[in-house]
């Protein structure tokens, strides 16, 4: 049971540090559904390094600036060239996909590394997450500077007469999205599950942009919601230690996703929206063209 | 206000103006421009326009749609880099580069289209850019700054609501606070009374009298309408096509020289419609209501009629049920209640094709997004009414060669200018569009012709032409149902006039009976007898 909490813990740091990056980029108007891919970029390159170097800090470091690096791209599309956003995400999911298969498939097997020590029981990874939630949450709904980046999102030209610099606010933030993306790739591999595999995620990436959306842009909101997911997994992994003999693993290992399938459908009903959705950025994918 | 931002530089004195009309206004200059060029791709916005503000006046800048007052207060806030010429602030060169700047330096902008963030409180939209909202954001401090401001100026603004929630005065206050509360000593605003109602327009221009004779703040106001121009202005400049034509001291000025300078020519403002004998009953809407797009009622029960030759004014601010009340009739909205009864037939469930081949003409608001499609030619776009009648369509297929005759009429007819027929609509004027629109209606010969803002946005001549067009229109014996913001509009054009305020008609007055006070105040939501109205 205690095995069961602490890997849901590790496997929801996973999906709060995307979501998070995301979250933010979001606020500021640009989204990324490339998400995955900038994770799976992250997290194999963060494996690479770690092990031919024998570092996990300067593996974890190659997952940050890979995923900066992917994010201020996205930036460069979706900010400066204003070229479709959507399309760029996917395109940079693709291209993630492909290039990080041909990559990293001699490396594949495990890492060979002496555990990430966990103090108190849980990976630094966690805490960090969840220093990163309280820090965004403060940054976005508490300071000036989340206010700029929250009026980008809503209201560019609104933001712009006021000063702020709109394009300068979004790549910031993309970047930062992209980074938290490849950190958390990097957890992955370097500690949730230190096994390289092609396409490893199988679609996390997908799940954490999907708590976005979930969250209602709110950080705490996103920790409970990665937490519940999480859970969910674990328990479908393996279920009969915690409710044996209940209902097949598959279908438990399809639950976490159906239950994201059927929550994004309520929260993109109109009777939702016009009841709770107010806090989707109002120019949230719009490329900002100054007047 | 600090002068020390890094973009001021030498102190050079701005040189003398030259002044095309030779009427020249005396006093210090705060912020002058010379020789001010803005080309865009294919336009020349400003040519070389010189401008001398005076500390603590009232500037007003006139001038038609697209005679470049807006580029050039965004030249002046920072927002547009001109081309060519120099900005000076109290005689020493300046430099914007963004709108940064112009703050720092202290010019406030208040732009036409409203720069708030909706989902945001008042206060957080206050505070958006402030300098004193670097780190952690100290809204109790700002609350109470705001609130010291607010008193000073006589304003009431809950600074906790959400800025959606606001009327639009109100919205406009939170920009002008906003400005002050910067610092702002300069006060840009475009075109500020666009979307108020009248008695907002009578609270914005005291108010603005109030800052400059007590707070000695500058105020520019960019606009075409003449009375504001008249009423609060201590001197205007006139722009036509880009250049300055007159920069005289308003007390000089009459509206008709104003015209002349904004237009070139005489142009005949005050347009009536000759009373008409009525004809017989064509509309009869009894206790309908509709609901709006996010699920409110917002049409709550009307009843009018409307006869053969009559304009029917329904005049409130936008967002009042008007939008409603014009879709129910054209049957592009369900009807919630109620009954709309066309030349004797029930109306009420009929598609909008059925109520097009009856004769119910609809001409929406928004021109370029709901009336015309931006990317689709003159031709195709006048198909738009078309492409259901047989007589523009052989065996099925669509028979171009007479819908460009047809166009090619309307073009004529309606004196739409546009360089040939097979242009894509984006790339005309808003009222050249406009003509285009109302000829392709009119064109069908609609029994009942439902206009809604029909003068939008558009200029004096456009304006003029449209509203003589409808006018034209009800003396061939058609009925006219205008939907408009603007009361001068309203008041010159209708047989009867319904102020609307929240999806009720507050009555419905005879023209002897409206005159612009009672109407104004009924669009402001007081009720008939408060507004003194019979």
């Amino acid at each position: 049971m205690l095995e069961l909490l602490t890997r849901s813990f590790e496997a929801s740091t996973i999906l709060v540090l995307a979501a998070l990056g995301e979250l933010i980029s979001q606020r500021a108007g640009v989204l990324n559904v490339g998400l995955e891919g900038l994770m799976l970029f992250g997290g194999t390159l963060a494996f690479i390094t770690a092990q031919s170097t024998g570092s996990y800090i300067l593996g974890v470091l190659a997952g940050l600036a890979v995923g900066g690096f992917l994010g201020l791209a996205h930036g460069f599309f979706s900010i400066t060239l204003r070229g479709d956003q959507v399309v760029s995400g996917m395109g940079l999911w693709i291209l993630s996909f492909g290039l990080t298969t041909y990559i990293g498939s001699p490396y594949t097997g495990p890492l060979g590394m002496e555990r990430i020590q966990t103090p108190f029981g849980l990976s630094p990874f966690v805490y960090l997450a969840v220093i990163l939630v309280a820090a965004a949450w403060l940054l976005v709904f508490r300071t000036g500077p989340g206010l700029a980046i929250r009026s980008s999102g809503e209201n560019p030209s609104a933001a712009e007469v006021s000063g702020i610099n709109v394009a300068a606010i979004r790549y910031l933030c993309v970047t930062f999205g992209g980074m938290l993306a490849g950190l958390s790739g990097a957890t992955y591999t370097l500690s949730y599950n230190p096994v390289w595999n092609y396409n490893f995620l199988g679609g996390w990436g997908f799940t954490s942009l999907a708590l976005v959306f979930f969250s209602m842009w709110n950080p705490w909101i996103l920790l409970a919601g990665a937490s519940m997911f999480a859970a969910m997994w674990q328990l479908s992994l393996s279920p009969e230690l915690v409710l044996p003999g209940i209902l097949s693993r598959y279908i438990w290992r399809t639950l976490p996703f159906v239950t994201t399938i059927v929550i994004l459908s309520i929260i993109s009903t109109p009777w939702f929206r016009t009841r709770w959705g107010l806090a989707r950025p109002e120019a949230l994918g719009r490329p900002y063209a100054k007047e | 206000m600090k002068a020390g931002t890094g973009r001021v530089r030498r102190p050079v004195p701005a040189p003398a103006i030259h002044s095309p009309e030779g009427s020249s206004i005396p006093g210090e200059p705060i912020l002058s421009a010379r020789g001010i060029t803005k080309r865009f791709p294919g336009v020349l916005a400003l040519d070389r326009v010189d401008l001398d503000v005076r500390a603590g006046e009232i500037r007003a800048v006139l001038g038609q749609n697209g005679a470049g007052k807006t580029t050039l207060m965004n030249i002046l806030f920072g927002l547009v880099q001109p081309d060519e010429g120099q900005l000076y602030l109290r005689g020493r060169q300046v430099h914007f580069r963004s709108p940064h700047d112009a703050l720092t330096i202290g010019i406030g902008m208040v732009h036409q289209t409203r720069k708030l963030v909706a989902a945001h409180t008042v206060l957080e939209n206050l505070v958006l850019g402030n300098p004193g909202a670097r780190g952690f954001l100290n809204l109790a401090r700002a609350r109470r700054e705001i609130g010291e401001l607010c008193q000073r100026y006589g304003v009431v603004l809950e600074l906790g609501a959400r800025v959606w929630q606001l009327s639009e005065g109100e919205k406009q206050w939170v920009e002008i606070l906003k400005a002050l509360y910067r610092g702002a000593r300069i006060l840009i605003l475009d075109e500020p009374t666009s979307v108020l109602t009248p008695p907002e327009v009578k609270t914005l221009l005291t108010g603005l009298k109030a800052l400059v004779s007590d707070q000695g703040v500058t105020v520019l106001v960019v606009t075409h309408k003449l009375p504001i121009v008249m009423a609060v202005s201590h001197a205007v400049t006139v722009l036509r096509s880009g250049r300055v034509v007159a920069s005289l001291r308003t007390d000089e000025a009459t509206e008709q020289i104003l015209v002349r300078h904004m237009i070139g020519k005489d142009v005949s403002l005050r347009l009536t419609k000759a009373p008409v004998e009525p004809g017989r009953l064509l509309l009869q809407v009894e206790d309908l209501s509709a609901f709006s797009d996010k699920g409110l009622r917002a049409l709550r029960g009307v009843s009018f009629v409307l006869r053969e030759g009559e304009i029917f004014g329904v005049a409130g601010v936008t967002g009042n049920g008007q939008e409603e009340l014009a879709q129910v009739i054209a049957g592009l909205r369900p009807t919630a209640a109620g009954r709309i009864l066309f030349d004797g037939h029930d109306m009420t469930l009929r598609s909008p094709l059925a109520r097009w081949r009856l004769g119910i003409g609809y001409i929406p608001a928004e021109r370029a997004e709901v009336a015309s499609i931006a990317q689709f030619s003159l031709v195709e776009n006048t198909g738009l009414n078309f492409h259901f009648d047989r007589a523009f369509s052989t065996q099925g297929f669509f028979d171009y060669a007479r819908l460009e005759q047809l166009t090619e009429r309307i073009v004529d007819t309606y004196d739409v200018k546009a360089p040939h027929l097979h242009v894509q609509a984006q790339n005309l004027s808003g009222g050249n569009l406009q003509k285009l629109i109302l000829g392709r209606v009119l064109s069908r010969k609609p029994r009942l012709l439902i206009a809604h803002l029909p003068t939008q946005g558009l200029d004096v001549e456009a304006t003029a032409f449209v509203r003589g067009t409808l006018m034209e229109t009800c003396s061939q014996g058609a009925a006219v149902l205008l939907i408009s913001e603007d009361l001068d509009e309203i008041l010159a054009l209708s047989d009867w006039i319904a102020p609307i305020y929240e999806g009720r008609f507050a009555a419905i007055l005879s023209r002897g009976e409206a005159d612009a006070e009672t109407v104004g105040a009924m669009m402001a939501g007081l009720r008939s007898e408060e507004a003194g109205a019979p």
